[in-house]
């Protein structure tokens, strides 16, 4: 193969689509050719770019948002997303009639020839009977360790109880809370506060915050309904739908949905977050009210599917107590706020991921708490109780995520010896904050 | 088989709005990773996000290549992001309580300027590139999906990244050129 044919191929090379004797002989070029080895490495250079923006935007889907926006431009507000669009195309169909006519005219609308047009059906009748709530309470329990993220899955851990309280009407209010940490939107401003002293507040009103979008999701089916079916569309996720009898003696359909991530095998992020996660969703749907009664999310491994979140209970329409919608902070609360620039930033700002590693744990070790506040800030007495005078074992050389190239993070291995004696392994998870460009501390320690 | 973005502007003018779904649909994900790129808080790139699109409709009639309309529609979700800079930076100085909502606006974000070397590809090349990378659909089933043989996409693809690389080098020589102009 001649360096023609070799630049003529080599996309097909790279998305591997030659057959094995072309792939052999372009190759053999690479391995011969610097300089189609140079146009190789700045096409799949292009191509991890592409990939990890690509996958970055992976599970995002504003289209209902936008389009109820639209149509209140055009008329009056109505809360209903597909079932609405199903009634403006005037195909005689209407909210009453039959959900398997219903159910095609979905398929159709969303260009999902090959999504099992009764499991639509049976989504989009639960979509319809969860339209025009006025408050949901969703309580489950998933497997995290309880301070942690909202949306961290770790198969490791016990179950802890996660619970939503959500109110449509008169104005959006929410509240989310797991054993270590609480969230609540009260109609003006949005506020995380983590057990026990530590919060954080936006002083604007945000639909979900603080990573609890998927639990946001659970609760708003139609959001679910084309968040699911347009994954189901984009990437094939298998779907399937069984008809089971309930424990109460009641027919249920069960829907599963078998959803990827798209990160690769090793990343590091990949299965920690639900997002990042390969899982296999099941929804159940009660065949007499067709609502959402249950769903259970089981993580996919290579050991085996392990259930890290299990939703079973959802009350419809309960008055909720607006006591819910506040929260009591201790006195001593610690609040996290913005890095400021220091007198000497630059030095700072011209660190590596690894240098600002080192520099922290070794102020830690030091207890000089300005300098660690530079990295660490709010630090809490108790975090500074628990790293005051450590010694610091090894700081490795840092590495990313696909996801790196959004989120910019890169973490770094470090193993440091605290003062009570015990040895702490792990990897430091540092980002650059967009003012002042130094590296702050977003989690791993 | 897809329209192109100028058969759905004009179906959008002319009464068929909800067809605009069929454009947020295809540029919702590319969009989500251009602001991405400029805004720390995936709240905000969602918010933004959303914003752009519903002002994109209402100046659809505005709008004069309406085969420009993926192009268009990121300057206006540019403008959009500095305008919610704005709102927040007043916010933040009219309250006590920090927060760490923060738009990137002086453009030190991530990697927006491949979103917008994508966004004057013509528009044959711009949608294997997102079928590809934004849909995650490989060589085979973006063919299928634009009824054309493997072949053409793989090429297309081809003249897609020489493009995308023309473009992008294009940019970091006008980005040089200014920051040289800068130096005292």
């Amino acid at each position: 193969m001649n360096c023609a044919e070799c630049r003529e191929n080599l996309v097909a090379f790279v998305e591997r689509l030659l057959d094995r004797e072309e792939a052999l002989a372009c190759r053999t070029h690479l391995h011969t050719c610097p300089d189609c080895r140079a146009e190789f490495k700045t096409i799949t250079g292009l191509q991890q770019r592409l990939v990890a923006r690509g996958q970055a935007a992976t599970n995002v889907s504003i289209v209902e948002p936008v389009m109820r926006r639209v149509r209140q431009t055009q008329s009056q507000p109505e809360r209903n997303t597909i079932m609405s669009m199903l009634m403006k195309h005037r195909w005689g169909l209407g909210l009453g009639a039959t959900a398997g006519a219903a159910a095609v005219a979905l398929t159709t609308l969303l260009g999902t020839p090959k999504i099992q047009a009764a499991a639509v059906e049976v989504m989009t009748k639960g979509a319809q009977a969860a339209a025009r709530l006025t408050s949901i309470h969703l309580r489950g329990q998933l497997r995290t360790a309880p301070a942690e993220n909202f949306s961290n899955i770790n198969p490791d851990c016990e179950f802890c109880a996660i619970e939503l309280w959500k109110k449509f009407e008169p104005q959006l209010q929410w509240r989310v809370e797991k054993p270590g940490r609480i969230a609540v939107m009260d109609g003006q401003s949005t506020l995380l506060f983590i057990k026990p002293d530590e919060a954080i507040k936006f002083p604007q009103p945000s639909s979900s915050a603080f990573d609890t979008q998927w639990l946001h999701e659970m609760a708003d089916l139609n959001k679910t309904l084309e968040n699911e079916l347009a994954a189901i569309k984009t990437h094939g996720w298998p779907v399937t739908l069984t008809h089971e009898q309930g424990t109460d003696g009641k027919p249920k359909s069960v829907i599963t949905i078998e959803a990827r991530s798209g990160l690769l095998a090793g990343d590091y992020l990949k299965n920690k977050f639900f997002a990042t996660a390969d899982t296999r969703r099941v929804y159940t749907f009660d065949d007499l009210t067709e609502r959402l009664e249950s769903a259970r999310i089981y993580l996919h491994a290579a050991s085996g599917d392990t259930l890290v979140f299990e939703l079973d209970q959802i009350d419809y329409n309960q008055t909720i107590d607006p006591g819910v919608f506040q929260i009591q902070l201790p006195a001593d609360v610690v609040w996290a706020g913005q890095m400021q620039m220091l007198p000497d930033n630059e030095k700072y700002a011209a660190m590596t991921s690894e240098q600002a590693a080192r520099a922290l744990l070794e102020a830690c070790g030091r207890e000089d708490w300005t300098e660690a506040a530079k990295f660490f800030d709010p630090l809490t007495a108790r975090e500074k109780q628990n790293l005051g005078g450590l010694s610091v074992i090894s700081v490795g050389t840092h590495f990313t995520s696909a996801l790196s190239l959004l989120s910019g993070a890169e973490f770094v291995p470090y193993e440091i010896k605290l003062k009570n004696g015990s040895i702490v392994k792990f990897n430091l998870s540092l980002k650059r904050d967009g003012r002042t460009h130094r590296w702050f501390v977003d989690g791993g320690i | 088989m897809d329209l192109t973005d100028k058969e759905y502007v004009e179906r959008c003018r002319d009464g068929h709005q909800e067809d605009f779904r069929l454009l947020v649909d295809r540029y919702q994900k590319p969009l989500f990773a251009y602001l991405a790129g400029r805004l720390r808080d995936g709240r905000q790139v969602e918010e933004v996000a959303q914003e752009s699109f519903v002002r994109a409709f209402l100046s659809l009639k505005k709008l004069r290549k309406p085969e420009s309309f993926y192009s268009w529609l990121l300057g206006i979700a540019g403008r959009v992001a500095k305008e919610q800079f704005r709102v927040r930076e007043r916010d933040r100085r009219n309250c006590e309580v920090p927060e760490s909502l923060t738009v990137d606006a002086a453009g030190h974000g991530e990697d927006y300027p491949l979103e917008e070397a994508i966004a004057v590809l013509p528009e044959s090349h711009r949608q294997v590139i997102l079928l590809r990378y934004y849909e995650g659909l490989s060589c085979q089933e973006t063919a299928t999906r634009l009824d054309q043989p493997l072949g053409t996409v793989t090429k297309t693809l081809s003249r897609a990244y020489a493009l995308l690389r023309q473009e992008l080098a294009a940019r970091e020589r006008a980005e040089s050129t200014i920051n040289q102009t800068e130096l005292p």
